[in-house]
């Protein structure tokens, strides 16, 4: 025994376990080779002979058998040619000497071709095993996403998995490929690479501004959907996950992409799709807003400007804007104004309005082979007819209104597009597709001008630029958990658009001081970059 | 007459089996070297080799030998490739159990005496009902179709549901017996009535539905209380052996014809039925719907057999642990990745040759009961094993039945030994007619006598 357990040990077992698995393969056989040489021997003579029939019975059998076989093949031997078991092994099989861990992935590239992620081979006691290397850290971990052995993969590398690990054999070559690699057992295929839309100067910038604070940046091109930032903080470093990042309990949830997937009131910033369905039903009356502000009944709290509020911290009195019209009360950001409109035009209107905007949906933003990615727009959920004092609520972007910041950019490159959403991308060398239509041109135009308006002398003043020709509304949300968010949605320059964005900035205060001079400097580098004109 | 009847010296009996002889033998040596790569992988393991490692294939071998010597010492001269095909399954089968761990414990329990056991019945069943003398099970038809159902009350009204199926008292699961029951009554009952059964109407063809309906309801029976246990597996094999079984007693291919249209009708109405069915189909369909879920074990075992590939990682070498029930349903994918394509197409082989076999001699077989049993017999253990390996390889739905031979499980082992054994004992053939004399059978049994006796 003790001999047997020092031969199992020793250094020459190895070989001598290769030889005797030869041997038990040649002797199984050989045995067959006998069967045959001995099939006169052993033919039954001394019982009947064979009825008619069975011959063709243990044929269907003997097919069976071999059909069972060549379809064993198709998952044993060319598993490769398919890809949604490829995504399965990476994902859940934790055998280390599975082929489909060797992988070497495609890079993730972003627009002028920086590398996002890329594969290392490393070597390890189990062999060569690819690694996946990602040179910016935490500041595309939401969107690129990560593929680990243990934790499976995200974002990008789980969309176009498919593609980064070398997409279906489509060629005869291909196929002569995955024939070699079966025969000599190197199973080392390599992926593709995949370019995205983003771009990372911008998307670090991005990340870098809102520095500690939790927040989002999405910046997309109007006409075509194609994303240049897509930023979430806090974030993780996809090179070196821990287990503590899935726990629920991670008080500052790491995981969640804020930007496709956060959902926050959107406060005044949701003022222009009150302001677009009005337009678009060619609203043009002027409203009067007192001082004091205005509520649908005696029980509820009144809904006043901000100019109240700071002229009362002032020690001022205030004397209100009076009757006013659509533009003026966009510019200056008039809450009693739109929770009047939002009641005047009514429930129905509202909720057709929403339904318009796609709320309450999710939209892909990447056509990937293996899984796609959305984003979630929204959710409003059906104001009861009863409920006027909630409709003036969501009117002003508050109550139970909540919109994730790329649904917020989405609004603002359909203002910028003549009214045309289109579905937001992130691989590039798609066709864009149109997500919707979101209001008439000509409404479009002129929430253009409106818009244009609050940043040169109204609510967004403060990063006016010139050379830029900012359009935008800022955003002031209040939520039950502290400070307000701060929000700034718009598109640049204001006549011919070519960037839209929102940025969010999580209890950053006024959305004039805390995320508009983001976008500001966004967008200056946008223009260093050649993205703007 | 081509061959003598029986040979007569010992001298003789042995050189008449020298080919079943020359064909275990290797059979044995392949498996030794198995055996010894399946050994030397638990150092690697922490896991020091110790004697009683040496006791589960020291009992298979002399099993099987011991099952040679019997068979020539009674003179048996039914088929000499069986023994060797069970020898090659069931020895891999012995690999891939003690490879995942079913004799790790320390001393001997039941499992290291189920497989000798087994191949001891075999042999002796063989050899008990040799020379024609199967035959009176025949006359026990009622007995068999009694025994069947009482089988299938005792497991409906005592048994325990585990993993959606119905097992007997301490994981038995008696349902394997109906494997050999149910045969034995269709045999019977078809062997009595074929004359009735083979006249159609005409000029529509069509059964004969009065002559049917013992039969009828009997399979009405059995099927239906089959289902409410949810066994989907056996209501498969055993309707597809009384099927099989109709065909050959009548040769009436209508039957199957029929037969089809019947199970066609059956099996939409089940999965209209059976939420149950409805979920196997779907995951069959597409795993990837939920991969983590209902696809789970099947997409393991692929992964597993993707990563084996050609060749295989080797005995031991692997890791089939991560399919669940690995050692039950599932062994043939931890087969398939450790021998790779190459191992698992091989052990195919072996098991298209076994059934092959088995059809073989109920083509040849002497009596039409006989060769009713031969079919019934032949035909459970294609379907039992098409349906295993191609629910693993994702061929057809799982059915979660066993692998014979390969699979863990106590009751399957048994009853397919039993049923193998009368398959061997249906191939030595019949005596003499009466005419010839008596005496070599009066030699032959009291030759067995001393022998066994010895």
């Amino acid at each position: 025994m003790d001999l047997l357990n020092t031969l199992f040990q020793s250094a020459p077992w190895g070989p001598l376990r290769f030889g005797l698995h030869v041997v038990f393969l040649l002797a199984a056989a050989f045995v067959l080779r006998q069967m045959q040489d001995l099939r006169a021997v052993v033919g039954l003579k001394h019982l009947a002979k064979p009825r008619a029939g069975f011959a063709a019975a243990g044929l269907v059998a003997v097919l069976g058998f071999a059909a069972v076989l060549a379809y064993q093949a198709t998952w044993q031997l060319s598993g490769t040619a398919r890809p949604d078991l490829i995504a399965f092994m990476q994902l859940h099989d934790r055998r280390q000497f599975n082929p489909a861990h060797w992988i070497e992935r495609g890079r993730i590239l972003d627009v002028a071709g920086t590398v996002l992620a890329e594969s290392r081979v490393v070597q390890t006691d189990a062999g060569p095993t690819a690694q996946r290397h990602y040179p910016f850290g935490p500041d595309f971990a939401h969107v690129v996403g990560y593929a680990d052995p243990r934790f499976g993969t995200s974002g990008v590398e789980a969309a176009a998995n498919i593609q980064l690990n070398g997409g279906k054999p489509d060629s005869l070559k291909d196929w002569g490929e995955l024939g070699r690699q079966i025969l000599t057992q190197g199973k080392r295929p390599k992926g593709n690479n995949v370019t995205l839309t983003l771009d990372a100067a911008l998307q670090r910038l991005a990340v870098e501004r809102l520095g500690e604070r939790a927040g989002a940046v999405v910046m997309l091109r109007p006409q075509d959907g194609a994303l240049r930032v897509l930023a979430s903080t806090p974030s993780f470093d996809p090179n070196r996950i821990d287990a503590d990042l899935f726990l629920h309990a991670d008080p500052r949830a790491r995981l969640l992409n804020r930007a496709t997937a956060g959902l926050y009131p959107p406060g005044s910033t949701f003022k222009v799709v009150l302001a677009a369905d009005a337009l678009d039903r060619g609203f043009s009356a002027r409203i009067h807003c007192p001082a004091d502000g205005w509520t649908t009944s005696g029980h509820y709290r009144k809904i006043r400007d901000h100019e109240y509020y700071e002229a009362r911290r002032a020690g001022r009195s205030w004397r209100g804007h009076g009757r006013i019209g659509l533009t003026t009360a966009l510019v200056e950001s008039s809450n009693v104004f739109f929770a009047q409109l939002g009641v005047y035009l009514g429930h129905e209107a509202f909720r057709a309005t929403t339904e318009r905007f796609l709320f309450n949906s999710r939209i892909s933003i990447g056509a990937g082979d293996s899984r796609r990615q959305f984003l979630r727009t929204g959710r409003i959920p059906t104001i009861p007819s009863s409920d006027r004092y909630g409709l003036a609520q969501a009117s002003i972007g508050q109550g139970k209104v909540l919109a994730t910041p790329a649904q917020m950019a989405l609004i603002a490159a359909a203002i910028a597009n003549d009214g045309v959403a289109v579905r937001p991308r992130l691989v590039g060398g798609e066709q864009p597709v149109a997500a919707g239509r979101f209001m008439q041109s000509g409404t479009a135009a002129k929430l253009r001008s409106m818009l244009r308006q609050a940043v040169a002398e109204g609510t967004g003043r403060g990063i006016e630029t010139p050379g830029l020709a900012i359009a935008g509304k800022t955003g002031t949300a209040e939520n039950p958990f502290g400070a307000p968010h701060s929000w700034f949605i718009g598109f640049a320059p204001a006549e011919r658009p070519r960037l839209a964005f929102a940025v969010l900035v999580e209890h950053g205060g006024y959305g004039s001081t805390a995320a508009a001079p983001i976008a500001r400097d966004l967008l200056l580098l946008a223009k260093q970059r050649g993205h703007l004109p | 007459m081509a061959k003598p009847a029986r040979p007569e010296t010992l001298a003789e009996r042995w050189d008449a089996r020298a080919p079943e002889r020359r064909l275990l033998l290797w059979v044995l040596f392949a498996i030794g070297a198995g055996f010894l790569m399946v050994l030397g992988a638990l150092p690697k393991d922490g896991i020091a080799v110790r004697w009683t490692d040496l006791v589960p294939p020291l009992g298979f071998a002399l099993a099987f030998c011991a099952a040679h010597l019997l068979f020539v010492a009674a003179g048996f001269r039914g088929d000499q490739l069986l023994l060797a095909l069970v020898a090659f399954l069931a020895g891999i089968g012995l690999l891939a159990q003690f490879r995942m761990g079913v004799y790790a414990g320390a001393g001997l329990t039941l499992a290291h005496l189920l497989l000798p056991a087994g191949v001891m019945l075999l042999a002796l069943l063989a050899v008990a009902l040799m020379d024609g003398r199967y035959r009176p099970l025949a006359a026990g038809m009622w007995f068999w179709a009694v025994l069947s159902l009482a089988i299938l009350i005792f497991v409906l009204t005592t048994g325990q549901r585990f993993r959606g199926a119905v097992y007997g008292a301490g994981f038995i699961t008696p349902t394997e017996g109906l494997k050999l029951t149910v045969v034995l009554f269709a045999a019977a009952w078809i062997d009595r009535h074929a004359k009735a059964l083979a006249k159609w109407h005409t000029p529509i063809p069509f059964p004969p539905l009065r002559a049917h309906w013992p039969l009828a309801l009997f399979a009405t029976l059995l099927l239906g209380l089959l289902l409410v246990q949810r066994d989907l597996g056996l209501v498969l094999i055993l309707g597809l052996a009384l099927l099989l079984q109709l065909t050959a007693g009548t040769k009436r291919v209508g039957y199957l014809v029929y037969g089809a249209l019947a199970a066609g009708a059956a099996g939409y109405a089940v999965l209209q039925l059976f939420s149950h069915g409805q979920r196997r189909v779907a995951s069959w369909l597409d795993p990837f719907a939920d991969p983590t879920g209902a696809g789970w074990q099947v997409l393991q075992g692929l992964s597993g057999m993707y990563a084996g590939g050609l060749w295989g990682e080797g005995f031991s070498q692997a890791r089939p642990r991560y399919a669940p029930i690995a050692e039950s349903d599932f062994i043939y994918a931890v087969v398939a990745e450790e021998l790779g394509f190459i191992g698992s197409a091989l052990l195919l082989v072996f098991f298209a040759l076994l059934c092959w076999r088995l059809i073989l001699i109920a083509a040849r077989a002497k009596s039409p009961f006989g060769m009713l049993t031969a079919t019934g017999i032949a035909s459970v253990f294609t379907v039992q094993t098409l349906l295993n390996v191609g629910g693993v390889t994702k061929a057809i739905p799982i059915t979660g039945v066993t692998l014979p031979f390969i699979s863990q499980g106590g009751s399957s082992l048994l009853v397919t030994c039993l049923a193998l054994g009368l398959v061997l004992a249906i191939s030595d053939g019949e005596p003499k007619p009466l005419k010839k004399k008596t005496a070599p059978a009066r030699t032959a049994s009291t030759r067995r006598r001393r022998a066994s006796a010895a």
